[in-house]
C-alpha cells in the first residue's frame, strides 16, 4: 500500500504537517501511537518568549535571528514561522477555534498556580494580558472555583499571582460555587477531574432551560464588581470558548478560562479540532498503532513497519517523523545513549552522562537534555550514520537544538517545522 | 496469568488521557472511566481485593482507553481480568445465552424460521425483557436457515481446484445468522485465483465469552481453535477472518488475556481487509466494474485496535466509482452483547448518538462497516442498510 505521505506522530507537529499534505490533495496517513501531548497542553500557541537571560521577548519575530545556529527556527526564518502560523490559524478557524494575538507583540497568559507565561496565540476563551504590563486596568480579580474541583486551587492561584510585582496592587476574591447550586448530581463530586465535571455540567446544568442563567447569576454573585474573573477551564471540551463569551454577554464581566491539571479541556478541543480538520481534508487517522522501524535504501526511507501489523510495511514518497520527545516516547535515553527510537538517526552531541541535566531539577536552570533530539539539515532532513534521508522530515519535539521549556517555543516550533516539511513534500509532489 | 499485565500496569502516569477517550465514562458519568477503573483500581485491589468496585461492570471492553493510553498500558485487559478474578461478572441465564453464540446457533438455525418469527413477535420480546432483562426495543439477530458451512460443502469441490488456499475463519455470525459476507469472501478470493478451505471444526473465537465472563469455556475454544489452525496451515497458507473482534481476539486476546500461546502462528492470523490490501499491493487484482455509491465508512473499535482501518480503507478506495465518507472514528455503542442488557441500552444509545447523526445528515446510500454488531446498532437506529467492504468489492467483479 503506498502513500504519497505518511506522518509519524499525532501531536501538534504532526497534525499541522498532515493537514498541509492533505490540503495538497496528496494521499496522506497519520500513524499516532496514543494522544498526544496536546491533551496536557494549555490551548495557547508559544512562539518564542523567554530569552537565555530570562527577560520577557516583546517581538518573537525580531528576536529569531539572534538564535544560536542549529535552532530550528534559524533552518526556518522568521517569514516561514509567520507562514506556518497563519496556515494553522486558518485551518483551526474552519474547524471552529478562533485563535488571537496581540499584533505583532507576545501577550501574557495565566496558568493554574498563577504564573504569568508569555505567549503568542490564544483561544478567546483565555484573556489576553498585556505583555509589558500584565495587571494593567486590574483592580480587582476573582477566582471561581466549581464544587469544589480539586485541580484548580483559587487560592494558589491568587498566591501565585500576588508574587508577581505587577499584581501588588491587584485585590483577590475567592470563591466556590456549590454543587448544588449548578444542580450537579454525581457520584464522588470530590472524584471529578475537568472533562468529567464538564460532562456532569453538561447533563445536569446546561441541558436545562435556565442551566445557563443559574450559571451566570452564580457568577456574578461571586465575581461581585471584579475586572476579571477567573474560572477552571472544565465548563465543555468542544464549545468552550463560546460558552465563556455567552457567559460573558449574561453576566457582564470579562471571563477567562485557566487550563487545568490534566486533562487540559482546551488542548483536548485543540486536538480534536486539528484531527476533524485532517479527516475532512481527506486524510486517514491511525490510533493506536506505532511505527517501529524503516526499511531504508541507501538516502531513502522506502517503507515503515508498525507494531500491530509488521508483515504489513506501509510505502510512501515521503515520511514526517514527529514522534515528539522523550515523554511522548519519540526520543528513550539510556545510562549511556540517546536514540530517536524508531530509526536510528544521529542525534544532536550529548555530553557526558553527567551533564544530562543540572544537579538542582526544580531550581530554574537549564537542562541539557531539553536541547536534546534529531539533528538535521537545513531542510529538517536527518542523517543515518552521518547520510542525509531527504524523503524523512522531522518535526517539532523530536527535534534537537532548543529549548521548549525555557525559550516558552514548544507550538511555534511544532507549528514551524511541521508546515515547512509539508510545503517541501507538496512543492515535490507536485514538481513530478 | 496476570504476573505481565501487574508489571505493565505501573506504566501508567496518571495523565487521564483514557478515560478522555472513553465512550462508555462519556455517555454515563456513574462509570469512574478506565484510568481508576484500571491501573489506579489494580493497585487497590492488590492491596484489598474487597476494594473492587461494582462500577467496573460498566465497561463494554471497547479498547478504545488502549488505543488512546500514550504510555502503552493494557487498560482495557487490567479492566477484563480485574472483572474475571473479583467476581465482576454477573453470569445469569441471560449472559449464558448471549455469549454461547455458536451453541445458540446450532439450536436457532434448524428452526430458523420459526426462530425469526417469534423473536420479532412483541410479547416474546416482552417476556425476554421482564425474565431476561434483554432489553425489548432492541431487534434481535436472525438465524439462517441454511448456515454458511453447508452452503460451502456444496462449493468445497470447487476450491480445492485453486493452486493457493487459505483458510477461513467463518465465525458464529456468518455461519448462523447471515452467510452473506462469507459467501462474498469466496467470490472475492476466487476471483483473485486463491481458494477457500475451512477448519475441519471451529468454535467461537470467544469475544462474547470474555465480555460475559466465560474465560474458562474461551480457553477452551482457544485450545481448539489454535490446534485446527496448527492443522490446517500445513495445507493453506494463512487464517483469514471477516470479523474485526474475532481476528483481534485470534491474534491478540488469546496470548493476552486467556494466556493460550499463538507466537507460532500469529504472523498467520489476517483479517480480510489486510491480506486483500496486501494481494492488491502486490498486483493480485481482480477487474472490477464501477459501483457508482456514496456510502460512509464506520470504523469498528476493535479493527482500530487491531490496526486494521488503513486496510478496509485501501479497499473500498480501490472500488472503482464509489465514494468514501468517513465517520468520525467514534464507538456505535453496540458492544458485541453489551447493547441488549437492558441495564446498558441507555448508555448503548447515548454512546452511538453521534455516529448515527452524522450518517443521518449526510445522506448516503449505504453505511458501510466490518463488524456485524456494528451493523446491527446502525440499521436499527438509523434508516440506513449496512454492507460490509466485502459485499461492495464482491458487486464492483465483473
Amino acid at each position: 500500500m503506498k502513500y504519497n505521505t505518511i506522518i509519524i506522530g499525532g501531536g501538534l507537529a504532526g497534525l499541522t504537517s498532515a493537514i498541509g499534505c492533505a490540503g495538497a490533495g496528496l494521499k496522506t496517513a497519520l500513524i499516532s501511537a496514543g494522544d498526544s501531548a496536546l491533551t496536557f497542553a494549555s490551548g495557547s500557541i508559544d512562539v518564542l518568549g523567554i530569552r537565555p537571560d530570562n527577560s520577557l521577548i516583546q517581538y518573537p519575530f525580531e528576536e529569531i535571528s539572534h538564535l544560536p545556529s542549529g535552532h530550528p527556527y534559524q533552518k526556518l526564518g522568521a517569514e516561514k514561522l509567520r507562514q506556518s502560523l497563519n496556515f494553522f490559524t486558518g485551518h483551526l478557524a474552519q474547524a471552529g477555534i478562533e485563535m488571537i494575538s496581540h499584533g505583532q507583540q507576545n501577550h501574557n497568559r495565566l496558568t493554574a498556580l498563577g504564573a504569568v507565561r508569555p505567549t503568542w496565540l490564544s483561544q478567546t476563551g483565555t484573556t489576553p494580558l498585556s505583555i509589558t504590563a500584565p495587571a494593567a486596568g486590574l483592580r480587582r480579580v476573582a477566582i471561581i472555583n466549581l464544587a469544589g474541583f480539586r485541580d484548580f486551587q483559587p487560592a494558589l492561584v491568587a498566591a501565585g499571582m500576588k508574587k508577581h510585582p505587577e499584581f501588588a496592587g491587584v485585590e483577590f476574591t475567592i470563591a466556590d460555587i456549590k454543587a448544588e447550586t449548578l444542580n450537579m448530581n454525581a457520584r464522588n463530586a470530590y472524584e471529578l477531574r475537568s472533562l468529567e465535571m464538564a460532562r456532569v455540567l453538561k447533563r445536569d446544568l446546561f441541558s436545562q432551560p435556565k442551566g445557563m442563567t443559574i450559571f451566570a447569576s452564580a457568577i456574578q454573585k461571586a465575581a461581585g464588581n471584579a475586572d476579571l474573573v477567573l474560572l477552571p477551564s472544565a465548563l465543555a471540551v468542544e464549545n468552550g470558548n463560546e460558552l465563556i463569551s455567552e457567559l460573558e454577554q449574561l453576566t457582564g464581566l470579562r471571563i477567562c478560562e485557566l487550563a487545568t491539571l490534566p486533562p487540559s479541556l482546551p488542548g483536548m478541543r485543540m486536538a480534536s479540532a486539528l484531527k476533524k480538520r485532517f479527516r475532512e481534508l481527506g486524510g486517514l487517522l491511525l490510533e493506536g498503532d506505532e511505527v517501529i522501524s524503516g526499511h531504508f535504501d541507501g538516502d531513502k526511507l522506502l517503507s515503515v513497519k508498525t507494531r500491530l501489523n509488521p508483515n504489513m510495511p506501509l510505502e510512501a514518497n515521503h515520511f514526517v517523523l514527529a514522534a515528539g520527545s522523550f515523554f511522548s516516547r519519540g526520543l528513550e535515553s539510556s545510562h549511556t545513549r540517546l536514540t530517536d527510537k524508531t530509526f536510528n538517526l544521529d542525534v544532536v552531541e550529548t555530553g557526558h552522562r553527567e551533564q544530562w541535566s543540572s544537579e538542582r531539577f526544580l531550581n530554574g536552570s537549564q537542562h541539557g537534555f531539553n536541547y536534546f533530539g534529531v539533528e538535521t539539515n537545513d531542510h529538517l532532513n536527518p542523517y543515518q550514520n552521518g547520510n542525509t534521508i531527504d524523503n524523512l522530515y522531522c518535526a517539532g519535539a523530536v527535534l534537537g537544538g532548543f529549548n521548549p521549556v525555557a525559550e516558552a517555543s514548544a507550538g511555534g516550533i511544532a507549528i514551524g517545522t511541521g508546515w515547512f516539511a509539508a510545503s517541501q513534500i507538496v512543492e515535490k509532489e507536485s514538481g513530478k | 496469568m496476570l504476573n505481565l499485565i501487574n508489571t505493565s500496569f505501573d506504566n501508567c502516569i496518571k495523565c487521564t488521557v483514557c478515560t478522555t477517550r472513553c465512550p462508555v465514562a462519556e455517555a454515563n458519568p456513574d462509570y469512574p472511566g478506565p484510568k481508576q477503573a484500571g491501573p489506579d483500581g489494580e493497585r487497590l485491589r492488590i492491596k484489598n481485593p474487597e476494594l473492587y468496585d461494582e462500577a467496573l461492570k460498566h465497561c463494554t471492553n471497547c479498547k478504545r482507553c488502549e488505543v488512546a493510553c500514550p504510555s502503552g498500558v493494557h487498560v482495557g485487559t487490567v479492566i477484563q481480568l480485574a472483572k474475571a478474578k473479583h467476581g465482576g461478572f454477573r453470569k445469569g441465564p441471560r449472559e449464558f445465552i448471549l455469549s454461547h453464540t455458536d451453541l445458540m446457533g446450532s439450536l436457532s438455525s434448524p428452526a430458523a424460521p420459526v426462530v425469526n418469527t417469534v423473536t420479532r413477535l412483541k410479547p416474546v420480546k416482552k417476556l425476554l425483557d421482564k425474565t431476561l432483562g434483554i432489553d425489548e426495543r432492541r431487534t434481535l439477530p436472525r438465524y439462517t436457515g441454511q448456515t454458511f458451512r453447508s452452503w460451502f460443502n456444496k462449493q468445497a469441490a470447487d476450491q480445492a481446484g485453486f493452486k493457493r488456499k487459505i483458510s477461513f475463519f467463518h465465525g458464529c455470525f456468518t455461519n448462523y445468522n447471515d452467510p452473506t459476507v462469507g459467501k462474498n469472501l469466496v467470490a472475492v478470493l476466487n476471483a483473485m485465483n486463491i481458494g477457500v478451505d475451512l477448519l475441519k471444526k471451529e468454535k467461537c473465537c470467544g469475544v462474547p465469552l470474555i465480555a460475559n465472563g466465560f474465560f474458562d469455556k474461551a480457553r477452551k475454544n482457544a485450545e481448539l481453535n489454535m490446534s485446527q489452525f496448527s492443522r490446517s496451515l500445513a495445507s493453506t497458507e494463512c487464517v483469514i477472518a471477516t470479523e474485526p473482534s474475532c481476528t483481534m481476539t485470534l491474534r491478540d486476546e488469546y496470548p493476552e488475556v486467556l494466556d493460550v500461546d499463538n507466537t507460532d502462528i500469529k504472523d498467520r492470523i489476517f483479517f480480510a481487509s489486510a491480506f486483500i490490501a496486501r494481494e492488491f499491493a502486490r498486483g493480485n487484482k481482480p477487474e472490477m466494474k464501477p459501483v457508482k455509491l456514496r456510502v460512509a465508512y464506520h470504523s469498528p473499535c476493535h479493527l482500530i485496535k487491531a490496526g486494521g482501518i488503513i486496510h478496509t480503507m485501501e479497499l473500498l478506495n480501490s472500488i472503482p466509482g464509489l465514494e468514501v465518507i468517513m465517520l468520525d472514528q467514534k464507538c456505535c455503542g453496540m458492544s458485541g452483547t453489551y447493547g441488549f442488557k437492558k441495564e446498558n441500552y441507555n448508555t448503548s444509545q447515548n454512546i452511538g448518538q453521534g455516529i448515527f447523526n452524522q450518517i443521518e445528515a449526510l445522506g448516503v446510500d449505504y453505511v458501510v462497516t466490518d463488524c456485524e454488531s456494528c451493523k446491527m446498532q446502525v440499521e436499527m437506529n438509523t434508516g440506513h442498510k449496512v454492507l460490509h467492504p466485502l459485499t461492495l468489492l464482491a458487486q464492483s467483479l465483473t
